[in-house]
């Protein structure tokens, strides 16, 4: 039972790590409406941004974890452009732009990996895991709170952001149809632009954060993307504040059932939770 | 010739697999990437039953079907309740769980230490230990597979999963079960990729879970987009292709971890570009 405290402690980190990416993985779905999983990739750019300037480098991680988060933002920003701009135009089905993003992942991927080999490497910095606080019997790292901050800024900012700007009021309004937004006056390219950019820049955080917390390998992304897509079917696709349940749900869902049952089993169970859903809720806890 | 025998195998082995994900994503349009879980069962069951009960490899063959007919059916019945994008964001969940279960199941698989030590098939006291002779074994039933899918793909069965394809509620207003279709094919599907995972284990003579990751359905999808959906010969095509493709790079002279992952960045792109400028690929006959 002592095990308890940290168990919730560990659920809620891993809720706040998911739900950004949910955050960024809505954002841009509610725009454009079809999976976009080369967003997974962006995660690791981030991570490997950060490493590169850090370690390599030996810049202030500071400036590195900006640099890491720009640098994701600015590269989600043009695929959008060179890749999923131009399929659109073309009327491509959201089947082809779903394949077409599971190439932007693969080829990401392969890029990091050729730069900085496939191995698992430790992003560690002067924000290391060393300083640990304790709340009765769980320990969490300061890295952690880092995170847990993060996650609440991030939700609380992109609240703000879709709710009182004229920005906000916009990607709205494309969320809800996109052509009477166009007859609208409404330049659609420009924001589903800047939403790329915001949304990938959101995963580039993710990824540090998680690398700086774990450590960063060229498949981290894959699979934080795909715990973000399973936030954001269980909270409801296209739902922003859904993914933010669907997040911790997740979270205290996988931290929990490792609890009697080894740790590699934590994916698994995870696309259990999925596969429930879609079964039973396909639209998610909160139908729109 | 030895090297050209080796390249031919595994170009026999992934046109089956080719022709088994294209009876599913391109003759009945349900974007499946999952099929490199079937063929790790395959492989597995192939492994696990020579080594440890020393069968005859065809018996291992059959039983590898039956166990993937059980499993193919069970994912089919539930993938059966989504369409387009859902169905592949399914897909993909059972890829991951199917994989976790070969590498965490340790005292069956051997986890990640994975199965050294298959032996080659023999039939009636003749062992296929030779390359030249495995070759033969692979194309003839390279050929089979091509022939059941001929036949499968022309007849009135065919034609109602074309029916599917194009419009799903119109084949059933026709009075077409169409749940009893998609679960057949499906299941024929993941019976011809298990045949495919047992030659594969037999012939490199040791398998881990690695090999059946979720890369590797991407790679079988890149395959048949590439040859073409809904076209056998594409398939045929798609695999000659993107196996001999790759092996320029080893001439060039890379390391092979960068050209492994050189390998991995052409698939990607190679998907994004055939989504941008010719979706049904070389000789398909359908887009996504």
């Amino acid at each position: 039972m002592e095990i308890i405290p940290q168990l919730i402690v560990n659920s809620i980190i891993a809720g706040a790590i998911y739900m950004m990416i949910a955050l960024g993985f809505n954002l841009i779905f509610s725009t454009v409406k079809f999976f976009d999983l080369g967003f997974g990739a962006l995660a690791a750019v981030g991570g490997y941004t950060t490493f590169y300037f850090s370690n390599r480098l030996g810049w202030n991680i500071f400036v590195a974890v900006a640099l890491g988060v720009l640098v994701a933002g600015l590269i989600g920003f043009l695929i959008n452009k060179f890749v999923y701009t131009r399929l659109s135009k073309n009327k491509a089905s959201s089947m082809v732009m779903l394949v077409a993003s599971l190439g932007v992942l693969t080829a990401v991927q392969a890029v990091i990996a050729m730069l900085f080999t496939s191995q698992f490497q430790v992003l560690s910095s002067v924000l290391s895991a060393t300083k640990v606080y304790n709340i009765y019997t769980a320990a969490i790292t300061e890295i952690q709170l880092i995170i847990l901050a993060s996650g609440l800024i991030i939700a609380a900012g992109l609240a703000l952001l879709l709710k009182w700007t004229k920005f906000g009021r916009a990607v709205r309004a494309i969320g809800d149809d996109r052509e009477v937004s166009e007859i609208v006056g409404i330049d659609t390219r420009k924001v589903i632009g800047r939403i790329f950019f915001i949304g990938s820049a959101i995963a580039g955080l993710a990824g540090v954060l998680f690398g700086l917390d774990t450590g960063i390998e060229p498949t981290m992304g894959l699979s934080l993307l795909l715990k973000g897509v399973i936030a954001s079917i269980i909270g409801g696709v296209g739902n922003v504040w859904g993914g933010v349940a669907g997040a911790f749900i997740l979270g205290f869902v996988e931290n929990f059932g490792i609890w009697k049952i080894s740790g590699e089993w934590k994916d698994a169970i995870a696309f259990g939770v999925l596969i429930v859903f879609l079964l039973f809720r396909p639209n998610g806890l909160f139908r729109k | 010739m030895e090297y050209l025998i080796h390249l031919a195998i595994l170009v026999g082995i992934y046109a089956m697999l080719g022709i088994s994900l294209n009876l599913v994503v391109g003759f009945t349009g349900l974007l499946s990437i999952t099929q490199a879980a079937f063929y790790g069962i395959g492989g597995y069951a192939t492994a696990i039953l020579l080594t440890g009960l020393g069968m005859n490899f065809f018996l291992s063959v059959i039983a590898g079907i039956v166990i993937t007919v059980i499993l193919s059916l069970i994912i089919g019945f539930v993938l059966s309740r989504f369409r387009g994008d859902f169905f592949a964001l399914g897909s993909f969940g059972f890829n991951i769980i199917i994989y976790s279960v070969l590498l965490n199941w340790q005292s069956l698989t051997r986890g990640p230490l994975g199965i050294p030590g298959i032996p080659r098939p023999s039939l009636f006291g003749y062992v296929f230990s030779e390359n030249l002779s495995f070759l033969v074994l692979v194309i003839v039933f390279a050929a089979l597979t091509y022939l059941l899918a001929h036949f499968v793909t022309r007849s009135s069965f065919g034609r109602v999963l074309k029916a599917i394809r194009e419009d799903e509620e119109a084949a059933a207003v026709f009075g077409y079960n169409t749940l009893v279709y998609k679960l057949t094919i499906f299941v024929i599907s993941a019976a011809i990729a298990s045949v495919a995972g047992s030659l594969f284990a037999s012939y490199i003579t040791f398998i881990d879970p690695s090999t059946f990751v979720l890369n590797e359905s991407i790679f079988i999808l890149s395959i048949i987009i590439l040859g073409g959906l809904s076209s056998l010969r594409g398939s045929v095509l798609g695999a000659i292709i993107l196996i001999l493709l790759p092996e320029i790079l080893r001439f060039v002279g890379f390391p092979s971890d960068i050209a492994a992952q050189m390998r991995q960045f052409v698939y990607g792109l190679l998907l994004v570009i055939l989504m941008m400028y010719r979706p049904q690929g070389l000789v398909g006959e359908y887009k996504l």
